[in-house]
């Protein structure tokens, strides 16, 4: 392929404009909240961080954030020690009906999250438990458990387990094997599957909007907001929540690189 | 079954059976393995053998039987407790370490301390024969060959009394199989372990083992030196696995494919190998002609017709000038040639 001649720029162009399409909706958020009218008009008379100020002070911000954080903290405990058991018993041993548990495992994430969320408030209520934030782990956990379970049990495949006899074998006691062998194995699944949870969780609306009772998760709050009742103050929030979630990721990616260190 | 006389027993097999439900993988497997001895278990796939192996290492507890190690029962002792070591037969490396955290790893599961551990690593390297150099390397970045060596520094690590292999040849090429075999020969003689080697090649037993024991459904059939195995094989299955063997079928003292009369006829089969019958000389003989011509180096091989009966000889091939399809010669052989077997 030649360097010289239009190719390598219209290739660059594409990318270019690919990420432009990518961006764009959020930097249109960015620019909404530092607007100072509830009535949407661009370029904006006057730009100023007031929704910002706002929203550092409002309280209510940092309880819809605590909210969510609980709730994806819980989702993520909850699916990865699910997950890994599932892909491990679905990688590692032959069973009758593990065809059929495949099948099963993967439904509901084909099934329209509303649908399943009101579901869930259905069950809830006829079970007699009262919806809180607690409901809504429980509700983000139907549907991402099976994905977890799966991005875990993708690490599983080509996963010899006579490893596992052979440090048996040399003398390792159960507890050994699995720090030494098994766990090292299915690290890197157990950590892309918890990313998978938290994102899917912080982001999650048709489940929490049906589940969360009282509580209000962030995406929930956003949304009605937005439906009645806007201000620069919710795409300020917005900003602040997205802000709050990569600063989660990149915690848990440097902490995986400090563990990766340590070893 | 017995041991070789002058050497203490190392491990005493009794009476060994796994069952899985009604089938009985190892079916009452007894023997004396001596001190040092290289002893291989060989048989078709599904004869038990692997199973067996797992029993011995302790990956599996038996049904029925003991297993004495030196003496000591050890029928109910976890892998993890027994002082013998195993080589898989995928090798089972520890793909996310390095080849010295491998050879290590039995030696930190007992706690011994990285300075001392590391020595060991090093001098296991320069036992099998790889650069000392490789102690930091990802197992992930050796070829076969360097993997089988890992593989056999780390289950000799931690000293065992004895040492077991799964068929850990069995993925590797010809020609690296052939140097690796001579290799694990120099290293039982280098050792002085008591070796236990699984596979389904008699070929490959023979040219290790100082024993062979012959398996077939769950059952030792024979067990010998490689020479009484080849030479005086208990019954066709066992002539028959030593590779391409003519059986012939005896009548009133005749072989009734040939129509040839033998003397002193001591069973209903008479097994001849391919090298016994031969161009020159023999007390008996059959005119032969020659249906197809296999040119094996050193040797060449004829598959013969002689009246209704196929036979195949193997004769060296330098000296004369071969025979090809269609030729007719005389094939000599003697009645010592002959292994009568009953089965």
């Amino acid at each position: 392929m030649s360097r010289s001649g239009p190719l390598p720029f219209l290739r660059a162009a594409w990318i270019v404009a690919i990420l432009a399409c990518l961006y764009l909706p959020i930097v249109s958020v960015v620019l909404a909240s530092l607007a100072n009218s509830r009535y949407m008009r661009f370029p904006h008379r006057v730009w100023t961080l007031d929704a910002y100020r706002e929203a550092v002070g409002f309280f209510q911000t940092w309880d819809l954030h605590l909210i969510s954080l609980q709730i994806a903290a819980g989702v993520v405990a909850l699916s990865v020690a699910l997950g890994t058991l599932g892909a491990m018993a679905y990688a590692r041993y032959d069973w009758r009906g593990r065809g059929l548990f495949r099948r099963l495992l993967v439904l509901p994430v084909f099934f329209p999250q509303p649908v399943l969320g009101l579901a869930l408030l259905l069950s809830f209520t006829a079970a007699g438990v009262v919806p809180s934030w607690k409901t809504v782990v429980i509700a983000h956990a139907v549907w991402i458990v099976p994905i977890v379970t799966l991005v875990i049990s993708i690490r599983l495949f080509g996963y010899d387990v006579a490893q596992e006899e052979a440090a048996f074998d040399l003398g390792a006691t159960r507890l050994q094997v699995f720090r030494e062998v098994t766990l090292p194995a299915l690290w890197p699944g157990i950590f892309s599957g918890a990313l998978f949870a938290f994102l899917l969780s912080w982001s999650n609306l048709p489940l929490s909007i049906y589940t969360s009772g009282p509580d209000t998760p962030l995406p929930v709050w956003l949304f009605s907001r937005v439906a009645t009742n806007y201000a620069p103050l919710v795409p300020a929030i917005a900003v602040i929540g997205t802000i709050v979630s990569a600063l989660v990721v990149l915690g848990l990616v440097g902490l995986r690189g400090a563990l990766a260190r340590l070893r | 079954m017995h041991a070789h006389p002058a050497r203490p027993v190392a491990l005493a097999l009794a009476g060994l059976t796994r069952r899985f439900g009604a089938l009985a993988a190892v079916d009452g497997v007894t023997l004396d393995i001596a001190e040092g001895e290289f002893v291989t278990i060989v048989g078709p796939s599904g004869s038990g053998k692997s199973t067996l192996v797992r029993l011995l290492a302790g990956l599996e507890a038996p049904s029925a039987g003991r297993l004495l190690l030196r003496g000591r029962d050890i029928t109910g002792l976890p892998a993890n407790r027994r002082p013998t070591a195993m080589v898989f037969q995928s090798l089972a490396l520890f793909d996310h370490r390095t080849v010295g955290q491998n050879i290590e790893f039995a030696l930190k599961m007992k706690g011994v301390a990285p300075k001392p551990r590391r020595d060991r690593a090093l001098e296991l390297l320069r036992l099998v024969r790889l650069p000392e150099d490789y102690y930091g390397r990802p197992v992930t970045q050796c070829s076969g060959g360097e993997r089988q060596r890992v593989a056999m520094a780390r289950a000799l690590a931690s000293d065992p009394e004895i040492l077991f292999l799964d068929e850990p040849l069995s993925a590797i090429d010809y020609r690296l199989r052939k140097t690796l075999e001579v290799e694990l020969k120099e290293l039982h003689q280098r050792t002085g372990k008591t070796f236990v080697y699984i596979t389904h090649s008699l070929e490959e037993a023979m040219v290790m083992s100082d024993r062979i024991a012959v398996m077939r459904a769950g059952r030792f059939v024979q067990v010998g030196s490689p020479e009484e195995i080849y030479r005086r094989p208990v019954n066709r299955f066992v002539a028959a696995f030593m590779g391409e063997v003519n059986i012939l079928a005896v009548e009133g003292g005749v072989l009734s494919g040939l129509g040839l009369a033998v003397p002193d006829a001591a069973g209903p089969f008479a097994v001849l190998r391919p090298e016994a019958l031969r161009l020159d000389g023999g007390a008996l003989g059959v005119e032969a002609e020659v249906a197809q011509t296999l040119l094996l180096g050193s040797r060449v091989q004829y598959h013969l017709r002689a009246g209704g009966q196929a036979l195949i000889a193997e004769v060296p091939a330098g000296g004369r000038a071969l025979l090809g399809p269609g030729d007719r010669a005389r094939f000599g052989f003697d009645a010592a040639d002959i292994a009568w077997v009953a089965e």
